[in-house]
């Protein structure tokens, strides 16, 4: 365990905050409403996070069977009682919400793309499936879409407060005394160390490990993986809990989608269809899934079978074929989340992306085939069967549902699409008071955590509920870390 | 003042949980001629409609907003159109879903005209109506396929 206790610090607060997002604002919030002075360190210029770009709903369930649901959800990889505490509060997540000045409205979509957002639970087959309610910021669209509507409510409870923002400031390094507290953290500051004093305690809050090559090639199930979100979240907080002796969890799971990658853009370009003329293929021009049946946040379990004979997995990348009429029914990437959405407006007819040569065109399956690079009789032969299948109502190969089948005509087209996260959920493991374990179960003094960084999402995951949680281990964590005797 | 356009009743062999999940990509894939859509939140949208009218080629602007909202017993959707030479109109399409015993499911459609100036009422009331009746008849005749 590394003890560098610095001789002169420089700043000095009761409970910093390290990452600006739903967790970090809930956090210092609650800190500072009860009387903590509070400092956030944000490393990007801007906060927000995945909050400001990602769907922008969250959960409030409307009964303690949501306990249920999530039990099953996780498959034994949380503790009971942290889901139970996770409930308690997340049916209060509105009243927190209206308490803190805002207003929520359910969360009532238009069905209509694939993948689909589907108002209700994820797994509706499981018990307590019902009591899932999703919900975001009131507002209308010309208050911006419901991520916008909630940065801006969040953000604003921290300006109005006068809460203390450092942007542009990584955090580098936990720093402990001889009793094993967390009693600071060593930051940088245009390329300056700066020691700042935790008096009370330390909250991390600073996201996953979505833009980690290295951390997601071994922990990720499906490789290589993409991110659609912010690019700042490198794995930071796992990092620095690693160091001082802090155990992690959740290392293995994942929210995935499938996007696009444009070589000039960072992330990828979230991808979804609305007419249910696309199939998707293996990069041998192979269907391989029922396209419209997939768990929006599930991706990547489709894509993670590896073939050990050629020591590949095959569906990385692949390939979605669409038709004109999917062409010209609307853009490919939405603008409803995802880190592309503010810096790119993909067109609305996809015409401009044909042009770049991001979207693949032939007159024909084969000639199709022959600019993506697949055998022309696979592809050919593949979107045959399809649509025969189509004909017939019935889909024998994957099981699409009748009401998802529609025949390909060409003109076809092919856009290339890898896993591509939302978030990550793996980090710190905590305890239902928010505080980080080291490997023995032990609290490590005043340090906690809350949100994407170790959530409590241990396998399956139900939308909303990345939000819904930040919300909540941040009050608990802001609770906690502002009760702690000053060490000081 | 609202003008009624169309309204539809009918019944179709299917619980009314399944034809509140169907009937937005129904609606959305039975709509001739609607392109470039683009959702500008989960409730909200805009697009063109591709429409002829007396054999000429027509390109409208429509911006539909979902509203009343009742999972799964109902909805509207509130919808602005705007074609060219600033002919405008508002419409707003109901949807009711009534479950019946032995799973079926009453669905009635109704269609108003809101907004409706002179000159697109001498115009367009006609073509208006038929659109709407033919795009019901076509919702009805997908929603019977796939009960």
């Amino acid at each position: 365990m590394k003890v560098k206790i610095p001789e002169k610090w420089d700043m000095e607060y009761d409970v910093v905050v390290v990452g600006w997002g739903a967790a970090g604002t809930a956090a210092a919030v609650t800190a500072h409403d009860r009387g903590a002075r509070v400092l956030i360190l944000e490393k990007m210029p801007d906060g927000g996070g995945n909050t400001r770009i990602c769907g922008g709903n969250i959960i409030i369930p409307k009964g303690k069977e949501f306990i249920d649901y999530l039990d099953s959800l996780s498959f034994k990889t949380t503790e009971r009682g942290i889901i139970e505490t996770f409930v308690e509060y997340a049916i209060k997540n509105g009243d927190w919400i209206r308490e803190m000045g805002a207003d929520v409205q359910v969360f009532a979509p238009l069905e209509v793309a694939y993948p689909t957002m589907i108002a209700g639970a994820g797994f509706p087959h499981l018990p307590g499936a019902e009591t899932v309610v999703k919900y975001n910021i009131k507002g209308t669209p010309q208050e911006g879409k419901p991520s916008q509507r909630l940065w801006k409510f969040l953000s604003g409870l921290v300006s109005k407060r006068g809460i203390q923002v450092l942007t542009g400031t990584p955090a580098k390094e936990l720093i402990m005394n001889l009793e094993g507290e967390v009693i600071g953290v060593l930051a940088e500051k245009e390329s300056k160390a700066v020691q700042i004093k935790a008096r009370r305690a330390l909250i991390l809050t600073c996201g996953g490990f979505e833009n980690d090559p290295g951390m997601k090639w071994d922990y990720l199930p499906v490789k290589p993986v993409l991110f659609l979100g912010t690019p700042a979240n490198t794995g930071d907080g796992i990092r620095m809990v690693q160091k001082i002796g802090g155990d992690i969890w959740h290392m293995t799971r994942l929210s995935c989608l499938v996007g696009f990658k444009a070589p000039e853009f960072e992330a990828a370009f979230w991808v979804a269809f609305l007419s249910e003329g696309f199939i998707f293929v293996d990069k041998y021009g192979r269907r391989f899934v029922n396209e419209a049946g997939i768990e929006i946040h599930e991706y990547y379990r489709e894509l993670s079978r590896f073939d050990v004979e050629e020591m590949e997995f095959p569906r990385v990348p692949m390939y979605a074929i669409f038709d004109e009429q999917t062409r010209r029914r609307g853009p490919l990437s939405r603008g409803t989340a995802g880190y592309n959405r503010d810096l790119y407006n993909w067109s609305l007819d996809n015409s401009a992306e044909i042009a770049k040569g991001w979207i693949s065109t032939g007159k024909t399956a084969a000639e199709l085939a022959s600019r993506i690079s697949i055998d022309p009789q696979v592809l050919a032969a593949t979107v045959e069967r399809y649509n025969h299948n189509c004909q017939s109502g019935k889909d024998p190969d994957f099981g699409r549902a009748r009401e998802d089948l529609r025949a390909l005509e060409p003109p076809l087209y092919a856009i290339q699409l890898w896993p591509a996260l939302i978030n990550t959920q793996g980090g710190p493991r905590r305890d239902k008071e928010a505080r980080v374990l080291d490997p023995d179960g032990r609290p490590i003094p005043r340090l906690y955590a809350a949100g994407e960084l170790g959530s409590i999402w241990g396998y399956l995951y139900q939308g909303a509920c990345n939000i819904g949680e930040g919300l909540v281990f941040g009050r608990i964590a802001g609770r906690n870390a502002a009760g702690e005797k000053p060490w000081s | 003042m609202s003008t009624i356009l169309a309204d539809r009743n009918f019944v179709v062999q299917a619980s009314r949980d399944r034809v509140w999940r169907l009937i937005g990509k129904v609606i959305f894939s039975t709509l001739p001629g609607m392109e470039q859509v683009e959702i500008l939140d989960e409730n909200s949208f805009r697009a063109l409609l591709k429409m002829k009218l007396s054999g000429v080629g027509l390109t409208m602007r429509l911006k539909g907003e979902m509203v009343d909202v009742s999972p799964p017993q109902s909805f509207a959707v509130r919808l602005s159109i705007d074609g060219p030479g600033g002919l405008q109109m508002d419409q707003k399409v109901s949807i009711a879903l009534t479950p019946l015993e032995k799973g079926k499911t009453a669905i009635a459609f109704k269609a108003t005209a809101e907004k409706m100036g002179i000159l697109m009422r001498s115009f367009f009331l006609g073509p208006a109506r038929r659109f709407a009746q033919s795009t019901f008849e076509a919702i009805e005749k997908r929603l019977q396929e796939l009960a």
